[in-house]
């Protein structure tokens, strides 16, 4: 009896030991980041980013008063609903394509791994470099084709540029959607697709009453992740146009981050943050009811 | 007999048709970094002339020696090189044994556990940035590499974990039970039998950590105020000043900046997909 004791208490603490340096490591970089900014939400913040004390919903009210935030808030849920939504389409429908037995298939999935691979500055300068209006290459291509005669502007108004920026988004996110697709594409079972040729079935048929309903799963975790991290997307905004002119392309990752480090606003910033990090748990909780009425089902 | 000639030619319609749209998309998908390598190799004046070609017209190969000597290059690479590689170390060291319990052990919390690595995927590292100032602020890691591995590797515990705890589960246990009955501890029995089955994972894992650290741009661009400790994805930026552009340079520093990625990347693509949906649909 005396022996045992110790023993089952280390058998009762031994998978918090394992599992002991994660939570250290996300307690200090994430959780602590978290308190912070909540208590910055709420507090009086000077412009040197010292906290000096509660003040309830001060910031919040000031963020939502400012005649930016609404634009703002308005071209983020755009933004992210347009590039989610097309991104999502458009990698699957590439997915259905990469999913057929055809030579050079090994080359065009390495293709289409390039814009997951390549990092988001880098991608987001060479675009702004494509639809520059005096030398860009989109314009000298169109030229050298016969297509265009002069130097089209491609971005006259801000709301073009900020069209632009959903595009390149939408570039850059279809690789992922397109790979989670073709991983579900490939586990489907061939003999689901036989049974349903036998009976008569049409390719839309098929696609409809098999396809569709086999790669839900992992095109809703394509979706959800997708979701939260276009939401939260900075670099291609901030390296075409950093949110301007007057905040009528800034999403709110960009204008909190300028809110923070540009004009010395770190309790506002902190409340766009608590605001951004409200509306994603009302999307995510969506979702894991969803799921879960599911599993009851 | 008619009959058969015609599903031939629909069939090599669709084929036709499926060759076609597929090298229009892959053709669109490369022209950007077509217009990056181009780019790379102009000339300031060609890039900027009235009447620009698609191709350059002298090839300055130069542009890509030229970089190493207007910026300190060589340090930015070799400050992503440490960033990724440290926050890997870090992520692993802490994320193996963490997954290991969650596949292996039953407890309580498991659950919560589970929930909160997926809440903290919520929270991207530019909607903390303030709050992760201010803790590295505390540490002094502001301005340091330090500071960017231990972020780095933090924010990519869950994908670690989710990626790991999969590839783990996916391993039957008896093996390692064996092993304990001849005598190893537990911990002999993870580094001997079940981290060498699971090698393919863990090694997806580490790339996909690396990369991911490798291109991080927003917390190091907020962090790092010296020149000598940016790593590639900021410090390229130094040809992209707010009077004028030097593309030839950007192009050709960004170039460099993405061959080792793409190569890894194409290296555990298809590991990785299976893992991630994997990982999310069994939860």
């Amino acid at each position: 009896m005396k022996r045992k004791k110790p023993y089952t208490l280390l058998n009762k603490v031994e998978p918090y030991l394992w599992i002991l340096p994660s939570i250290i490591l996300m307690a200090i970089f994430i959780i602590v980041p978290i308190g912070f900014v909540f208590r910055m939400a709420f507090s009086q913040v000077t412009k040197a980013g010292l906290v000096k004390g509660f003040c309830g919903f001060d910031n919040f009210s000031k963020v939502l008063k400012s005649a930016k935030f609404g634009l703002v808030l308005k071209n983020t849920i755009i933004w992210t609903i347009l590039v989610v939504g097309l991104s999502t389409v458009l990698g699957f429908i590439l997915a259905l394509l990469l999913n057929n037995e055809f030579k050079g298939r090994k080359i065009a999935r390495a293709i289409v791994v390039f814009p997951w691979a390549t990092t988001l500055v880098i991608q987001a300068s060479v675009w702004k470099f494509i639809i520059d209006t005096d030398y860009g290459a989109l314009n000298t291509l169109l030229k050298t084709l016969g297509i265009i005669e002069r130097n089209v502007n491609w971005t006259p108004a801000p709301e073009a540029f900020f069209a632009w920026e959903i595009a390149c988004g939408i570039f850059v996110t279809i690789p992922f959607v397109c790979f989670t697709a073709l991983s579900g594409l490939q586990s489907i079972d061939a003999s689901y697709y036989e049974a349903a040729t036998v009976d008569g079935a049409n390719y839309w048929q098929k696609l409809g009453h098999i396809t569709l309903p086999l790669v839900k799963p992992s095109l809703t975790v394509a979706t959800v992740l997708n979701i939260i991290y276009v939401f939260n997307s900075f670099p291609i905004v901030w390296t075409i146009t950093k949110g301007d002119p007057a905040s009528r392309t800034d999403t709110l990752v960009t204008y909190l981050y300028k809110l923070a480090f540009y004009n010395g606003k770190q309790g506002e910033a902190a409340a766009v943050s608590v605001i951004g990090f409200l509306i994603l748990l009302v999307c995510a909780s969506i979702y894991m009811v969803s799921t879960l009425k599911k599993g009851d089902e | 007999m008619a009959d058969n000639i015609r599903i031939n030619w629909g069939k090599l319609l669709s084929r036709v048709l499926l060759y076609f749209v597929v090298a229009l998309i892959c053709l669109f998908i490369l022209y950007p970094y077509f217009v990056m390598a181009c780019t790379a190799l102009k000339s300031r004046s060609e890039i900027f002339a009235i009447n620009g070609t698609i191709f350059p017209i002298n090839v300055m190969w130069s542009n890509f020696i030229d970089i190493w000597q207007k910026a300190p290059m060589a340090r930015y690479m070799l400050n992503s090189i440490v960033i990724a590689a440290g926050s890997t170390a870090i992520a692993m060291v802490c994320g193996i044994p963490a997954a290991y319990a969650l596949a292996r052990m039953k407890f309580k919390g498991q659950t919560a556990f589970l929930g909160f690595i997926i809440v903290s995927q919520m929270f991207a590292p530019v909607v903390l940035l303030i709050g992760i100032y201010k803790v590295m602020q505390m540490f002094g890691l502001t301005n340091s590499l330090l500071g960017l591995i231990f972020i780095n590797a933090a924010f990519n515990q869950a994908f670690t974990i989710w990626l790991l705890r999969g590839t783990f589960m996916s391993i039957s246990a008896e093996m390692e039970q064996a092993a304990t009955i001849d005598g190893c501890n537990r911990i002999q029995a993870m580094f001997k039998v079940l981290l060498p089955v699971a090698a393919p994972g863990i090694v997806t894992t580490l790339i996909f950590i690396f990369i991911n650290a490798w291109n991080e741009y927003t917390v190091a661009l907020c962090l790092i105020s010296t020149d000598t400790l940016k790593p590639l994805t900021v410090g390229i930026n130094i040809f992209n000043g707010y009077n004028m552009i030097e593309w030839q340079y950007l192009f050709a520093a960004s170039i460099f900046a993405i061959i080792p990625v793409v190569i890894l990347f194409m290296s555990i693509e298809k590991n990785l997909t299976s893992g991630l949906t994997a990982g999310g649909v069994k939860g």
